[in-house]
């Protein structure tokens, strides 16, 4: 079982970390999220056993662990949420100023997006999954998928075509 | 502009995982077994799904623990000197004193004990008189 463990975090631990981050928008709650759901895997090998797309599964395993730890954290650290967003790192750095002006305008425009719309915007930008592998991840329907996402990307482009205007 | 703007946004790449990650979350999903000598033979009994070797290892237990009792009541002297049977003077002796008990039960030499004298009740100023006096 380490041996497939450790093949599932080279398989699939960056974008799931990827994910967690701009759901959660706090490394903190990532890393604990990621650990929570490798535990659970260790401790029930059989459960991928019945999952016919690895990377739909675990992305729905994260969706859920993602919900129900923000749950249990409550209101209480939201204000914390908020401060530690500021000083979040979602996108890689970059040497070239305009790009890195955009990647830090990105990080603060998808904070105004609601959570459900940034996780489908999320699987289909930076995930290249298709809506029906975006439904099925976070088990809701397809149609209900790409109108999440037309919403959660009309606030990304209200708030960054400025930015975008200037970089084009 | 649309399409443009969704290429751009795809084009960003999302930050790398934290190296040092990789190690710390695998080791806490398989956590190293922790080796203690009763640890590991109380685990062995417990985890092992081999029927036969927790039955063996349970009975290497209690072989032991019977081995140990054995040995410690056979070596005690204090053990063996609380059960020597006693010397036939001494039962001679044991059995004179008994037949000398049971005639002088028959016979009625045992003195009774002396019971309470019954108090008789006197006046109260009698008393008051005797406390004074004393």
């Amino acid at each position: 079982m380490p041996d497939q463990l450790a093949r599932l975090y080279d398989d699939h631990a960056q974008p799931l970390f990827a994910f967690l981050l701009n759901f959660t928008r706090n490394e903190d709650d990532t890393r604990e999220v990621l650990q929570e759901i490798f535990v659970k895997l260790a401790r029930q090998p059989d459960l991928l056993r019945s999952a016919h797309n690895e990377r739909a599964f675990l992305i729905r395993l994260a969706h859920n662990a993602a919900i129900d730890h923000m749950r249990r954290r409550g209101t209480r650290a939201r204000r914390d949420d908020e401060f530690s967003a500021e000083s979040l790192q979602a996108f890689a750095p970059t040497s070239d100023p305009d790009e890195a002006a955009f990647r830090a305008g990105l990080t603060a425009a998808l904070v105004e997006v609601p959570p459900d719309q940034r996780a489908v915007v999320h699987l289909k930008l930076w995930e290249g999954l298709t809506f029906e592998e975006i439904a099925e991840a976070l088990e809701i329907p397809p149609n209900t998928a790409a109108s999440r996402y037309r919403y959660g990307l009309d606030k990304l482009r209200e708030r960054l075509r400025p930015l975008y205007e200037e970089i084009k | 502009m649309n399409d443009d703007f969704e290429q751009h946004l795809r084009r960003q790449p999302m930050r790398e995982i934290p190296r040092t990650w990789r190690a710390e979350i695998l080791a806490a999903a398989n956590p190293a077994p922790r080796k203690s000598h009763w640890w590991v033979l109380l685990s062995t009994f417990n985890l092992n799904p081999s029927t036969s070797l927790r039955w063996g290892t349970l009975a290497a237990v209690w072989v032991v623990i019977f081995a140990l009792h054995h040995s410690t009541r056979d070596a005690s002297p204090v053990v063996q000197a609380k059960y020597t049977p006693p010397s036939p003077q001494m039962i001679l002796v044991l059995r004179e004193q008994k037949e000398l008990l049971a005639e002088l039960e028959q016979s009625g030499e045992i003195p009774q004990a002396d019971r309470p004298k019954p108090v008789q009740p006197r006046p109260q100023s009698q008393r008051r008189e005797e406390t004074v006096t004393v």
